[in-house]
């Protein structure tokens, strides 16, 4: 035997499958089946704590946990790439925790666990998508308290939610808020989309996948059933917008996915690329097979 | 035959474990009419208005709302969700300390526009409209829209709250010692305006102070309260004229001191 596998076994006999033990799953499991029951409604959970500190998503981590089975094949993102060094440790923990097969292809996975992105591919039925959330509330920002917070949700008064895109505009002439811009999830709850970019927004309405939230700090977990309807709170007239930067990625040449601004020469020439590194992968080998035909 | 009231509370009680809040206190109130409540510090003046406007769980009463529709609403009977709605339609709510009633992180403009938003206004350019124009009304100059209210004096603070709970029409609007912990100068002008604006909209108030000078100038009738109990009530004129309650000639003298 040598020592790989001896690291390998230790392993086995150390952790249960996915790390949490079994009651802990169904614990999260429980809390998840409620969630998906109350889409956008989030569900008190007692987080548990992980090898690992708050910012690197433990509640995503907890949810992915409470999800996987062995014949899963599992997807990591961070910021929409695979290879950042939040995306990589997850993964690694998975695999060594569960031995799960891993991909970077999100049309082959069955589980996908993000922060800040949505897949530029368009996700299907069975497929799960786990978002690491930080603040699961979307009125924290304007009523510190929980109390009222969680009465304002009961009672759906949303008049607050508005108040912050009013101040918005006021302040800025336009809705500024570009990230965990709010949604309202089947016509009932508003939802913290977490911090992903609102050029996301509209692909969390009726998507075929499921989606669920984990939030580790403040032990909530939500959900947003798949074919739910998702939509992004605006004014009449200032309706909302999906936006993103107006440039093709520099790789690939796509002009519809998400990119990120990147500097490119110590003189502070910039270039964008897209976010989504699968994505962006794929574009490329489409257009050399377009080439070579 | 049913009386044409707009609001009428029967025999409220609270007490605070031993304390009495307030004991066996009714009143009613007729639209577009001003009642205050006066009594000295600790008499249960603000413990009677937060029941009567739904904050505090009485003890004993009923309170009754004869809402738009013409329909008899009792605030001890109705499930909370009802009540808040009320709450934010048909009533308003003004505090002493004008940081009770401003969310002052907010500014002017989306301090006004909280409640239009919160019944379903979703036209930025309206909402801003509106807000510009009760800020016109409660005489704060507009360039100050998107000022927060912490930058604004109390005197300020307390208009823009003032605006704030009159902007979706309420038929009832209380407020508790509304000019309390301002500048004399700065009341007498608050005091105009409030004036003004309830009678050009036709709304009801209950005031509740412990400045018979306030009542004089607001309240058509007034209820004199001591110790929880209501000792005597009338007109204003006429109780502030000819005290009836050793307690209340006791009130009326002391004024006339000052
Ligand atoms: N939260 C409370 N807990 C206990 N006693 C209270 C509370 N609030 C008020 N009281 C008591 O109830 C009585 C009436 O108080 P309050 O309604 O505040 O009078 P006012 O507004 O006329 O000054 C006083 O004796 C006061 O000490
Ligand atoms: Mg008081
Ligand atoms: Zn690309």
């Amino acid at each position: 035997m040598n020592d790989m596998s001896k690291d390998k076994n230790i392993d086995i006999q150390i952790y249960n499958f996915a790390y949490l033990d079994e009651n802990t799953k169904r614990m999260i499991r429980r809390a998840l089946l409620k969630a998906l029951c109350i889409p956008g409604y989030q569900v008190p959970f007692s987080s548990r704590e992980m090898p690992m500190p708050y910012g690197w998503g433990t509640g995503g981590i907890q949810v992915t946990s409470a999800c996987l089975i062995p014949k899963d094949v599992l997807k990591v993102i961070d910021q929409g790439a695979d290879d950042t060094t939040n995306a990589v440790s997850i993964r690694k923990f998975f695999q060594k925790t569960a031995n799960v097969a891993v991909t970077e292809k999100t049309s082959d996975a069955s589980l996908i666990q993000t922060r800040h992105r949505i897949p530029e591919t368009k996700l299907k039925e069975q497929q799960i998508l786990v978002y690491q959330v930080p603040i699961p509330e979307p009125l924290r920002f304007l009523e510190p308290r929980e109390t009222e917070t969680r009465k304002m949700h009961a009672l759906s008064e949303y008049g607050l939610m508005f108040v912050k895109l009013y101040e918005d505009i006021a302040k800025h002439g336009h809705i500024e808020t570009a990230y965990a811009y709010p949604v309202k999830t089947n016509g009932n709850y508003v939802t913290d989309p977490s911090p992903i970019p609102k050029f996301d927004n509209p692909k969390m309405n009726n998507n075929p996948a499921i989606q669920l939230f984990g939030a580790g700090r403040e032990q909530r977990i939500y959900a947003i059933p798949p074919y739910t309807n998702v939509k992004s709170l605006d004014f009449e007239d200032y309706p909302f917008e999906a936006m993103k930067a107006n440039f093709k990625c520099s790789i690939c040449g796509s002009s519809d996915s998400y990119l990120d601004e990147i500097i490119v020469s110590d003189d502070g020439k910039r270039s964008y690329i897209c976010s989504d590194t699968d994505y962006c992968k794929e574009q490329t080998q489409l257009n050399s097979k377009e080439e070579d035909q | 035959m049913m009386q044409d009231f707009l609001f009428k509370a029967s025999n409220i009680s609270k007490y605070y474990g031993q304390n009495v809040g307030c004991k066996n206190v009714s009143l009613d109130i007729n639209s577009g009419e001003v009642l205050g409540i006066v009594g000295e510090s600790g008499s249960g003046k603000s413990t009677l208005l937060n029941c009567i406007y739904g904050n505090l769980k009485v003890d004993e009463g009923d309170i009754l709302l004869n809402d738009k529709s013409k329909t008899i609403l009792n605030f001890t009977k109705i499930d909370e969700p009802k009540l808040r709605l009320i709450q934010r339609s048909d009533l308003a709510f003004v505090h002493q300390n004008p940081r009770d009633g401003l969310r002052m992180n907010i500014s002017a403009g989306g301090n006004i526009g909280e409640r239009l938003m919160a019944i379903g206004h979703r036209n930025y350019g309206e909402i801003r409209e509106i807000a510009s124009s009760w800020l016109e009304k409660v005489e704060i100059d507009v360039s100050r829209i998107d000022d927060k209210p912490s930058t604004f004096s109390g005197g300020m603070q307390q208009r823009l709250q003032i605006a704030r709970n009159l902007v979706t029409k309420p038929r009832l609007i209380f407020m508790d010692e509304p000019t309390g912990g301002l500048d004399v100068s700065v009341q007498a002008k608050i005091l105009d305006l409030l004036r003004n604006l309830v009678r050009e909209l036709g709304i009801a108030a209950i005031i509740v102070t412990h400045d018979l000078g306030v009542v004089r100038l607001l309240a058509d009738r007034i209820i004199v309260m001591q110790n929880g109990n209501v000792i005597e009530a009338g007109l204003c004129d006429q109780v502030l004229d000819d005290p009836q309650h050793k307690y209340s000639q006791l009130l009326v003298s002391s004024v006339l001191q000052v």
